[in-house]
């Protein structure tokens, strides 16, 4: 399965780089996450807890590691999950502009294997389920983004 | 398969239902006909602590015509609404699209509330009830609200509802005087989950323009689309060939943002709204031709 996109943040480039290699703001926007700690020189674990419509929220151990890093320009995302109803595995290139002072466009394409359970039973879901969570977690980090920058008093 | 351990409660009455549902909010789910929530708990993918069964809530199971329209009980069976004279009658639309929900097992046991409250984005009464603009009522322990369609659904498998209301009755307007109505859907086999659908309801005027139209899909977004922009296309014009086909692209390329899946591409989702929105619309045109 292939998600791609793009989303634009209200805020500097260098400030959403900061925010997208900080665990513990990563945590407060990826839907479900309860946990997300350094485990290594750009690698994170942590527990998800994810449910959709008339599935019960179930625990999925999250890994995460960041390599090819051009800062603040681009990298590259690898997220493997793993709980009782299935598996995802994969990864996603991101690239940021600056397109102006305070306008950073993102573009994402994630390539993501879904296997187990979930992959058998919910397959034809899988693709609104992707774009509906990566939607929530961009929204909610550009959130977090117009919070800091209010924070810091700037306009 | 088994479900996982779940504690099971079989109200007689709507209150003591309501109750229940009260008393473990969040943790209780409604049981209605089970063909969505049974196969679910069973791939234990759905765990609910507690389900309220609501099938001997024999108050919830109806239909009835009212103000010239239609007030069905959520718990009505999908098989009574397809055969019934009145629904015929009222609302062929409803009628029309019946057929295509799953197959007739299933529908004898599924309920009209019990679809829409799971709201699947494939689902045929979703888009209905969008198309034909529909009051949902819902109830709690502490009250009764009504909520349009076009506010109860709100995304994959998202309603309105709180986690301690119930769905009650959806109420059906009377269509106007000179309106015709038409639903079409595509599937790999009859039965299988519609790869794209579309529900059309088309009021014309004394000269034959479009006064109204209200068109939804189904099965190419997160929940059913009302297709506004498309909608837009129609109002006011003469029903020709190039009104059909530009709302058909309006709805393909500005209403829907479908998803791709095993089954179809997002692109072939999209030629599918084209063609199904431009086929419903001039069926239902017709439709309303003949009664104007």
């Amino acid at each position: 399965m292939i998600v791609q996109g793009t989303f634009t943040f209200a805020g500097p480039r260098a400030t959403v780089w900061e925010l997208l290699q900080n665990p513990d703001v990563l945590v407060k926007a990826l839907p479900g996450a309860k946990r997300l700690v350094r485990a290594g020189e750009d690698r994170y674990e942590g527990l998800m807890k994810v449910g959709v419509g008339p599935v019960t929220a179930a625990d999925f151990a999250l890994t995460v590691s960041l390599r090819d890093k051009v800062p603040p320009e681009r990298y590259t995302m690898e997220v493997d999950s793993k709980g009782t109803l299935g598996f995802t595995r994969g990864g996603a290139r991101v690239e940021l502009e600056a397109l102006a002072d305070r306008v950073t466009l993102m573009r994402y394409t994630a390539e993501l294997q879904v296997g187990g359970k979930i992959a058998s039973v919910g397959q034809r879901l899988l693709d609104q389920v992707a774009k509906l969570m990566t939607r929530q977690a961009l929204e909610a980090l550009n959130q977090e983004l117009r919070a800091r920058l209010a924070e810091r008093g700037s306009p | 398969m088994k479900p996982a351990p779940f504690e099971y409660h079989r109200p007689g009455t709507l209150d003591e239902a309501l109750v229940l549902m009260a008393a473990r909010a969040g943790e209780a789910r409604p049981l209605a006909g089970g063909q969505s929530l049974i196969p679910a708990m069973n791939f234990r993918l759905a765990r609910p602590a507690a389900l309220v069964d609501l099938n001997r809530v024999a108050e919830l199971a109806y239909v009835r015509p009212a103000d010239g329209g239609l007030r069905i009980g959520a718990m009505a069976r999908q098989r009574a609404v397809e055969r019934s004279p009145v629904v015929q009658r009222v609302t062929p639309l409803l009628a029309e699209a019946m057929p295509f929900i799953a197959h007739l097992q299933i529908r004898n046991r599924g309920t009209v509330g019990g679809s829409l409250a799971h709201a699947d984005p494939a689902a045929e009464l979703p888009a209905v009830m969008l198309a034909l603009d529909a009051r949902l009522e819902a109830r709690s322990s502490s009250g009764a609200r009504t909520i349009a369609a076009t506010a109860f659904f709100t995304g994959l498998f998202g309603t309105a509802l709180a986690p301690d209301e119930l769905l009650v009755e959806i109420a059906l307007p009377p269509l106007p005087p000179a309106s015709g109505t038409a639903f079409v859907e595509v599937a790999r086999r009859h039965g299988d989950y519609a790869l794209a659908g579309a529900a059309v309801v088309v009021t014309l005027d004394g000269r034959g323009r479009c006064r109204d139209a209200r068109m939804a899909l189904l099965s190419v977004g997160a929940g059913p689309v009302l297709a506004t922009e498309a909608m837009k296309v129609c109002v006011g014009e003469s029903p020709s060939d190039e009104m059909l086909r530009a709302a058909g692209e309006t709805a393909a390329t500005r209403d829907v943002d479908p998803p791709s899946d095993i089954h179809a591409s997002a692109a072939y989702r999209r030629r599918l709204v084209a063609v199904l929105t431009r086929r419903a619309l001039a069926r239902a045109v017709e439709r309303a031709t003949q009664v104007s």
